[in-house]
C-alpha cells in the first residue's frame, strides 16, 4: 500500500514538473496550423453564433483585434481556458473537452495572427497557465 | 401530479438570509416611497433620463473616490459571471439587483453592501434552454405607498414579484407570485424549449407592468418560422394579463398588409429586447422594436414588416397602439432598436415639445413629439440601393434623420481607413479591398471568395450605441451617449438547410481548403477567414469610442470626447513606435453613461494598463458644459452595467457594475471619503 502511494507521488511530481519549465508567451510559436485548423470547426460549430464568424464580435464580444488582446493581455492561456470551461458556450458551459479547448484557443491565436510552431498547445490547463498573452511582442 | 409538484418545490424561493438580517440591517424601509435620494427605476425614472441632480461628487474629489463597499456576485450560480449588466435599484436605504448566472435577486443594505436578502428560482431545463441567460439587466421596483414589490423575469421567462422588505414571493400575484410568460401569449410556445425569454428589466407604469421578448441571436436562423415577440401587460397586483400587442400584426390588424406572401403568419422575433421608456401623464409606454426573423437575410418576409425597427407608443392601460414611426424598412442590418427612448421636454425656435429621443446602432438621435410621433425635425425618406441576393426583397427607400447631426460614423469608405503610417494604410487598403463598401444601408452580399467577402458595415451590427443607450441632463436638454466604431463583416451564406432559411450569415470558404465537415444548425461558412485588422491595429480611424453631447434644443452636437485610454496594443505595437497618437477611446464596448448636477460619468469598456501600472480599467468623469475630463478613478475591470448614483445618510455613492477577461461580476460602490471621525 505503502509503495502505491509513494509511485504515485512520484509519477504525479513527474508530472507537474513536466508542467512546469519556462514561462512561454503567445509569440513563441504555441500551436500548430493543423490544431488551428481543427478549432476553426469547433468554432463555427461552439462560437461563431455570438462572436461572429470572423471572430470580429457580434453579440459576444470580438476574440480578435485590440480589444481581444488588450482584455487578455498579461493574463495566461489558462485563465482563458478556464473561462471556455466555467461559461462557454452559454447555452452549456463544460461542453468542450480539455483538448477542443485548447485546439479552439489556437484558432484564436492564429486568427490574431500569432506565429504557430511545430508543437501543440498543451489541453492541460496548468500546462497552458505557464503561456501568457502578450499583446505586443515581448 | 408528483412530478408537478417537484417542479413547484424546485422553484420555491430559497431566502439566504433570515428575516431577523433584515430587520438588524436598514429596517423596514424597502416599503417607503421613492424619495430624491432614490433610483426607483432602471433608467433613473421612466424617462430614462439616467440622471440625479446630486453634487456632493465633484470635478475637483472625482480623482479622491474611495470604494465605500463591494460586492461580488460568484456564488449567485452554480458557476461565476464575467458580464455583469445589471442597474441595481436604491429604495429606502435598500439596493436591489439581479445578479449571478442564476438572474437571483439580492438586496443590499445601500450603505454598506451587506447583504439583506437573495431570491433564487431553480428552473432547471428551462432555465437551461432559455434563449437569454445571465444575470439580466436588472428589475423594477413598485410601491402603493404601503408595500413595495421588485418584479423581474426569470432567464426561464417567468414573470416574478417579490416582497421587496423580505425577498419572499407575494402569494397573492399570478400563481404563488408567479407568472409564466410562455403561457397565454397568443401562440403555442413550449414551455421548456420554446424560444423566448428577457434580459431587460420590465417596466412598471400606471400600475401596469410591460414585458418584453427577447430570442436567440438571429445571425443564423435555423428557420424562417419562429417564436413571435409578443409584448404584454400586466396588473402589477394580481399579475392578472391586461392586454397583448402584436408586435406582428394578425389578419384584420393594422399594418398586417406589410407582410407580403403570408410572411406574417411564420415570422417571428420582432420583440422588445431593449428597456422601454413611459410617460405617465400621458398614459403612453414606449417600444424600442428589433428586427424581424433573419438579421442579414429578409426573403422569407418579403415587405416593409411593420412593426419591425419602429418605435412603437402604446397606451399603457390598454395596449393600443397610439403612434409609430419606423426606423428602418425591411431592415438587413440587424440594427433593431437596441436602446430606450429617452424622453425630454424641449423648447424649439419657442415652441415646447414633450419630445422623445431615440438612440441608435446607426448613430442617429432620431427626435419626436411624443404625443403624436411627428418628427421634430425632418425625416426625409431617401432612395437607397437595392442588392443583388437571391430571393431577397429590398425597400427602394429608408428614412434619413435631417437633425441632429449623426453622432458617429455612418457607411465606410478608404477614407476611414487607418492611416498612421503610409504602410498601415497601404495594407489597410489592401485588407479592404476584399470587401463591399459603402454608405449606411449598403445592402450585405453574398459572400464569394474571390470578392466581396461580405459587406464592411459601419456602424457594426453592434452600434454605435447598444443597450446601455443614452442619458439626459433636464436642466439643459442635453443628451449623452456613447458609441464605437468597428466593422462588422456581413457575408449571405447558404444556410444549412436553406429549404428552413435561404441565406445566413458567414464566409466563403477558401475552394483550395480542405472540406471541412458540415455543422448542421451552427455557422456557416468558414469561420476564421482573413481579419480585418491591420498587423493586428484596427482597419479603421479613431476615435474607436466616444461620447457624445447633443443640444436637444437645437439639434447640434454640443461637444464629443474620446472614451477610453488609448489600448495597450495600440499604444505599444512597433509600427507606431514614436508616434504621438491621441487618445482612441475604445471600441466594442456597451457602455451607459450617468449625468449628475456637474458630471457625466462613465467607465471605459475593456482593460488596459491603469496610470498606477496596474491592470484594469477607469472610471472617468468630464464636465458636463464641456466634455473637459476632471477626473478619473481606477477599477480593478471594466464597466459592463451601466453606473447609478443614490443620497443616503447625506453620502453620495456611485455603484458601476464591473466583470470581463479574468475578472468575475462585481458591484463596486464609491464616495467621497469621510472626514476622520465622521464615520
Amino acid at each position: 500500500m505503502r509503495l502505491v502511494a509513494a509511485a504515485t507521488v512520484v509519477v504525479i511530481g513527474v508530472a507537474r514538473g513536466q508542467a512546469q519549465g519556462p514561462e512561454r508567451t503567445v509569440w513563441d510559436g504555441v500551436f500548430t496550423d493543423a490544431q488551428a485548423a481543427r478549432g476553426a470547426t469547433l468554432y463555427t460549430e461552439n462560437c461563431a453564433l455570438c462572436h461572429g464568424p470572423t471572430l470580429a464580435g457580434a453579440d459576444g464580444p470580438p476574440l480578435t483585434g485590440v480589444e481581444f488582446t488588450s482584455n487578455w493581455n498579461s493574463l495566461t492561456l489558462g485563465d482563458l481556458a478556464d473561462r471556455i470551461r466555467t461559461a462557454m458556450p452559454p447555452d452549456n458551459p463544460g461542453k468542450l473537452s480539455a483538448q477542443e479547448r485548447a485546439d479552439v484557443i489556437a484558432h484564436i491565436l492564429n486568427v490574431a495572427q500569432f506565429p504557430a510552431g511545430v508543437s501543440e498547445l498543451p489541453r492541460d490547463t496548468s500546462a497552458l497557465a505557464r503561456i501568457r498573452v502578450r499583446a505586443s511582442r515581448p | 401530479m408528483k412530478r408537478e409538484l417537484l417542479r413547484v418545490l424546485r422553484w420555491l424561493i430559497v431566502p439566504a438570509v433570515c428575516a431577523s438580517a433584515v430587520v438588524v440591517g436598514v429596517g423596514l424601509q424597502g416599503q417607503a416611497p421613492a424619495a430624491n435620494g432614490d433610483w426607483t427605476t432602471y433608467g433613473g425614472d421612466l424617462g430614462s433620463h439616467r440622471y440625479r441632480p446630486f453634487d456632493q461628487i465633484t470635478a475637483t474629489n472625482f480623482k479622491d473616490l474611495e470604494v465605500a463597499w463591494r460586492f461580488k456576485t460568484d456564488a449567485l450560480g452554480a458557476r461565476p459571471e464575467f458580464n455583469l449588466q445589471s442597474t441595481p435599484l436604491m429604495v429606502g436605504g435598500v439596493l436591489y439587483t439581479t445578479a449571478g448566472t442564476r438572474r437571483s435577486v439580492v438586496a443590499l443594505d445601500a450603505a454598506t453592501g451587506e447583504l439583506l436578502w437573495v431570491h433564487r428560482v431553480d428552473e432547471g431545463k428551462r432555465g437551461d434552454a432559455a434563449p437569454r441567460r445571465l444575470s439580466g439587466r436588472g428589475l423594477a421596483y413598485w410601491s402603493d405607498g404601503r408595500e413595495g414589490r421588485i418584479v423581474y423575469v426569470t432567464p426561464g421567462y417567468q414573470m416574478v414579484a417579490l416582497d421587496a422588505k423580505t425577498g419572499q414571493r407575494v402569494r397573492t400575484f399570478g400563481t404563488a407570485g408567479m407568472v409564466d410568460l410562455k403561457q397565454n401569449i397568443d401562440q403555442a410556445i413550449d414551455l421548456e424549449t420554446g424560444e423566448i425569454g428577457l434580459h431587460a428589466a420590465p417596466l412598471i407604469a400606471n400600475d401596469v407592468i410591460i414585458v418584453g421578448a427577447a430570442h436567440l441571436p438571429g445571425s443564423v436562423p435555423k428557420s424562417r418560422v419562429h417564436e413571435k415577440g409578443f409584448i404584454r401587460g400586466y396588473d402589477v397586483r394580481t399579475g392578472k394579463r391586461l392586454w397583448i400587442f402584436h408586435t406582428i400584426p394578425e389578419a384584420g390588424e393594422f399594418g398586417f398588409n406589410t407582410w407580403e406572401k403570408d410572411s406574417a403568419s411564420y415570422t417571428g422575433n420582432t420583440g422588445v429586447w431593449a428597456q422601454m421608456s413611459a410617460d405617465p401623464e400621458l398614459g403612453l409606454v414606449y417600444l424600442p422594436v428589433e428586427l424581424p426573423t433573419g438579421d442579414y437575410y429578409g426573403g422569407h418576409r418579403p415587405g416593409n414588416g411593420l412593426y419591425g425597427e419602429s418605435l412603437l407608443a402604446l397606451d399603457i392601460k390598454t395596449g393600443k397602439r397610439r403612434w409609430h414611426y419606423q426606423l428602418v424598412h425591411h431592415g438587413v442590418w440587424d440594427f433593431d432598436i437596441p436602446a430606450a427612448p429617452i424622453l425630454a421636454d424641449i423648447t424649439v425656435n419657442g415652441r415646447l415639445i414633450k419630445a422623445i429621443a431615440q438612440p441608435t446602432k446607426q448613430n442617429w438621435l432620431y427626435v419626436f413629439d411624443r404625443a403624436t410621433g411627428q418628427p421634430v425635425w425632418p425625416i426625409e425618406e431617401r432612395p437607397v440601393p437595392a442588392g443583388d441576393v437571391p430571393g431577397e426583397w429590398y425597400s427602394p427607400t429608408q428614412p434619413f434623420v435631417s437633425k441632429p447631426p449623426a453622432y458617429d460614423l455612418q457607411g465606410i469608405s478608404q477614407n476611414d481607413l487607418i492611416d498612421f503610417t503610409p504602410d498601415l494604410r497601404a495594407e489597410a487598403i489592401k485588407v479592404a479591398s476584399r470587401y463591399k463598401l459603402g454608405p449606411l444601408f449598403t445592402p450585405p452580399p453574398v459572400s464569394r471568395w474571390e470578392g466581396p467577402l461580405g459587406l464592411l458595415m459601419v456602424p457594426s451590427s453592434t452600434g454605435g450605441t447598444n443597450w446601455p443607450g443614452g442619458a439626459l441632463d433636464p436642466e439643459t436638454n442635453r443628451f449623452y451617449g456613447y458609441s464605437f466604431r468597428a466593422p462588422s463583416v456581413i457575408g449571405l451564406v447558404p444556410g444549412p438547410k436553406p429549404d428552413e432559411f435561404r441565406y445566413v450569415n458567414g464566409q466563403a470558404r477558401d475552394p483550395g481548403a480542405p472540406p471541412v465537415v458540415p455543422v448542421i444548425g451552427a455557422g456557416s461558412g468558414e469561420a476564421g477567414g482573413p481579419g480585418v485588422t491591420v498587423q493586428g491595429l484596427p482597419l479603421l480611424k479613431p476615435p474607436y469610442g466616444t461620447i457624445s453631447a447633443i443640444d436637444l434644443n437645437k439639434g447640434e452636437i454640443a461637444w464629443q470626447v474620446a472614451h477610453g485610454e488609448t489600448p495597450d496594443a495600440i499604444k505599444n505595437h512597433p509600427a507606431l513606435r514614436g508616434l504621438s497618437i491621441p487618445r482612441t477611446g475604445r471600441a466594442n464596448g456597451r457602455i451607459g453613461v450617468l449625468v449628475t448636477k456637474t458630471l457625466v460619468i462613465a467607465g471605459e469598456p475593456g482593460f488596459g494598463t491603469t496610470p498606477s501600472g496596474q491592470r484594469g480599467a477607469m472610471l472617468r468623469a468630464y464636465d458636463k458644459a464641456t466634455g473637459t475630463e476632471v477626473g478619473a478613478v481606477y477599477m480593478p475591470a471594466p464597466q459592463t452595467g451601466s453606473p447609478m448614483t443614490y443620497m443616503l445618510n447625506g453620502r453620495q455613492y456611485l455603484v458601476v457594475p464591473i466583470s470581463g477577461a479574468g475578472y468575475s461580476g462585481e458591484f463596486i460602490a464609491f464616495a467621497v471619503p469621510q472626514q476622520a471621525g465622521a464615520r
